[in-house]
């Protein structure tokens, strides 16, 4: 059933924060208040990610360029293996 | 060149860091206009550049946004002046894109939505050179078929492409490709429904109040037509842009591997500061000479060639001891824009704004609010301004409170006279620069502590910045840079600080006495009566009459304090050290010395705490739209400065110091 699919799929994705670091992932979807601004500046649905620090304040690059986001934010994110 | 000749209007537009003034400066060199949009002071820079067919173009340079859905005032204008919202601006006639060929995918959302405005559009694949060195492998022709704009690749720091870019910004220009994906037809209605009110209103840019009427922010079919843009991007990527699959370890993560280390990073910024600090001390002692000889000899040739009178005591003693009492810090006020511009080019400064997330958020402020306070150390103008990058109100609203303890380089000229007279050499004057600035920045940040959670509620800062790879510094920016703030110093000099001597001669001079001991006609002249009058004031701070009265004339600028003193004591002996030499031979009536190490730390703590810059205030009150958070920062500010340096006065006596 593609609900049931997609349920899991759901389940199965990590938050940016909750990711481990040095492993690349995609972004399956980018959901809460700040989803615009993350969105422009590049933290969009199909990019490839990959995380580089932990912290309250982490690192990650997307598509090449390095971007440094609170915690917070990284919760917005969710991501799967790529 | 007459307006006249100008055949088209292009608007400039890309992502921050996308390399856009660079190209800006590269497209029109010296042909450069500079004003202030409508209504809001952010800057208008516009400039013309001709075209291998002989067209004469203007270009205008918009603020960079990562899209149109603005987040920032910045972000804004450039939104209004393409939805053509922004007054006293026309739309333009082509938008040129700007495009970092390193990062294409996420700068192609930008570009995405200005085709969705109905804009002809040009864009240059910028900074090739380095995406080519990183292994990816760009086909324009691809990313031109998709997208239906012509793609120019070039790299506007060595100028390749340039010629192919003017190519390409021909004569008639190229028909808009329009929208390039469609909604479902619900969204599709509604957008066309949309567009035809917005013809009804007669808008300039119907199609594009159309669109962006529909998707207000926040909303579902916003979400919706953010996704479909990149779904749109992503295909197009898919054909015109391969990346290498194991990136190799570039310059920029090995540096960042030191650079962001918690512990070495923080030594690396220490260290960088310190450096910076110690350079202005080490390095301007030269070009300061040069300065103070050549004001000596013209004071000399005036006295020479004028006989002696008031109007020979005007020139030498108001107009040229004022005024090069403050040009002489020119070479400092240089260096430090230099390293701070250099800084910035180079890319670190975002590092610095990463490392200092932590501490940020522990006063309730973030990343983002350092680097305005970090621009508050060359001027606090520029600085405050630049706290319009910050999305968070009240967090906003703390920055720019607190932002005026950064110690701006118009201090530097008063920290530059008296730190010699507390301390020898030039290691430990640049420790003790170096420890003011740290001092300023501290206060500031209590301040924020104590302050934001007053201001009202408000959610945790957030922090979302990008790290540009390192690179050379432009050295054409840098110097652009630099030049513009060292000119903008002079032309204070030659104004209002010129202005200002002239007043403090004056009043230094008249009323006469009959006297002919300068100490009496100190004490007769009008400046001498208002000291006299400031010294209960004064005087607890172990200051004398001539420091209260020169602190009087620095609040119009802060500058003066030094010609002020430079003024007052010109009626002193000839000393051949200058005027440290006179203030460290100065005495009190008693006739011990005036410039304690004591008093000279009174001194320094008051002008690292006192906001005496009328131009901030009146930034202040535009920015944060209110008076009372202006007139209350100006006055909380002095009061405090006058507690600080009282506290450290009277503690330091009753501890024995002198």
């Amino acid at each position: 059933m593609p609900t049931f699919a997609s349920d899991l799929e759901r389940d199965s994705a990590l938050t940016l924060s909750q990711a481990a670091i040095g492993c690349e992932f995609q972004i399956r979807e980018v959901e809460g208040p700040a989803c615009r601004q993350l969105r422009d500046i590049g933290f969009c649905e199909q990019m490839r990610v990959k995380k580089l620090t932990n912290g309250r304040t982490m690192l990650c690059t997307v598509c090449g360029t390095r971007l440094a986001l609170s915690k917070d934010l990284a919760d917005q994110i969710r991501v799967v293996p790529a | 060149m007459s307006e006249s000749s100008i055949q088209a209007k292009i608007a400039l537009v890309g992502n921050p860091n996308a390399g856009k003034t660079t190209l800006f400066n590269a497209l029109t060199g010296q042909n450069q206009k500079v004003g202030n949009y409508a209504g809001a002071t952010v800057s208008r820079k516009s400039g013309t550049f001709f075209t291998p067919h002989g067209h004469q173009f203007e270009l205008i340079d918009l603020p960079g946004a990562y899209s149109l859905q603005a987040n920032s005032p910045d972000e804004k204008i450039t939104r209004d002046v393409l939805v053509g919202e922004q007054d006293g601006e026309e739309t333009p006639d082509l938008v040129l894109c700007v495009l970092d060929a390193c990062h294409l995918e996420r700068h192609l959302y930008l570009l995405l939505q200005i085709i969705d405005l109905g804009y002809p559009v040009v864009a240059a694949l910028n900074k090739m050179d380095s995406a080519e060195a990183q292994g990816l492998r760009i086909d324009p022709t691809a990313l031109s078929e998709d997208l239906g704009v012509p793609f120019v690749p070039i790299c506007a720091t060595t100028g390749r492409g340039l010629t192919q870019l003017k190519h390409a910004l021909r004569h008639p220009f190229p028909t808009a490709p329009g929208r390039l994906w469609k909604g479902p037809s619900e969204l599709e209605e509604a957008i066309e429904k949309s567009t035809r009110v917005s013809e009804e209103k007669g808008v300039r840019n119907p199609a594009a109040h159309g669109l962006m009427n529909v998707a207000e922010p926040g909303s579902e079919t916003e979400d919706f037509i953010q996704k479909t843009r990149y779904a749109y991007i992503h295909r197009a990527i898919e054909a015109g842009l391969q990346r290498p699959d194991d990136a190799s370890l570039e310059l920029t993560d090995r540096l960042d591997a030191h650079a962001l280390h918690p512990i070495k990073g923080w030594f690396i910024f220490s260290g960088l500061m310190l450096a910076v600090f110690w350079s202005i001390f080490r390095f301007a002692e030269i070009p300061m000479g040069w300065v103070e000889g050549a004001f000596e000899w013209l004071g000399g040739t005036v006295s020479g060639s004028i006989g002696e009178g008031d109007f020979q005591s005007l020139l030498v003693d108001g107009v040229i001891a004022g005024v090069g009492g403050v040009l002489v810090f020119l070479p400092q006020i240089i260096l430090l824009f230099f390293f701070i511009s250099l800084l910035e080019s180079s890319g670190y400064m975002a590092r610095a704004a990463y490392l200092m997330d932590g501490i940020m958020n522990k006063v309730g402020l973030s990343g983002k609010s350092f680097l305005p306070l970090l621009s508050g150390y060359a001027c606090a103008i520029p600085g405050v301004m630049a706290t319009r990058t910050i999305p968070n109100a009240k967090e906003r609203l703390a920055t720019i409170l607190i932002l005026p303890w950064t110690s701006c380089t118009a201090r530097l000229p008063v920290y530059v006279l008296i730190i010699p007279l507390i301390f020898a050499g030039a290691l430990n004057q640049g420790l003790a620069l170096f420890g003011i600035y740290a001092l300023g920045t501290l206060t500031a940040l209590i301040a924020a502590k104590i302050l934001k959670p007053r201001l009202g509620k408000t959610e945790a800062p957030q922090f979302l910045l990008e790290l540009p790879p390192y690179q050379k510094p432009q050295w054409n920016h840098v110097l652009r840079q630099v030049w513009e703030r060292a000119f903008a110093f002079i032309k204070k000099a030659g104004t209002v600080i010129l202005g200002l001597s002239i007043i403090l001669w004056f009043l230094n001079t008249y009323p006469k006495s009959d006297s002919d001991d300068p100490a009496v006609q100190q004490a007769h002249s009008f400046n001498g009566q208002i000291g006299q009058a400031l010294e209960p004031v004064v005087s607890p701070l172990g200051w004398d009459d001539r420091m209260g009265t020169a602190m009087m004339a620095s609040f119009a600028a802060r500058e003066v304090f030094r010609s002020s003193l430079a003024i007052s004591y010109a009626t002193d002996e000839e000393d051949e050290e200058g005027l440290r030499g006179q203030l460290s031979k100065s005495t009190r009536n008693d006739g011990s010395a005036l410039y304690t190490p004591l008093v000279g730390l009174s001194i320094i703590v008051f002008f690292i705490y006192a906001l005496q810059c009328l131009p901030t205030t009146v930034v202040v009150r535009r920015e944060t739209g209110s008076w009372k958070w202006a007139l209350g920062q100006l006055v909380g500010m002095t009061l405090f400065a006058y507690l600080a340096a009282l506290l450290v006065y009277q503690v330091g006596k009753l501890l024995g110091y002198s």
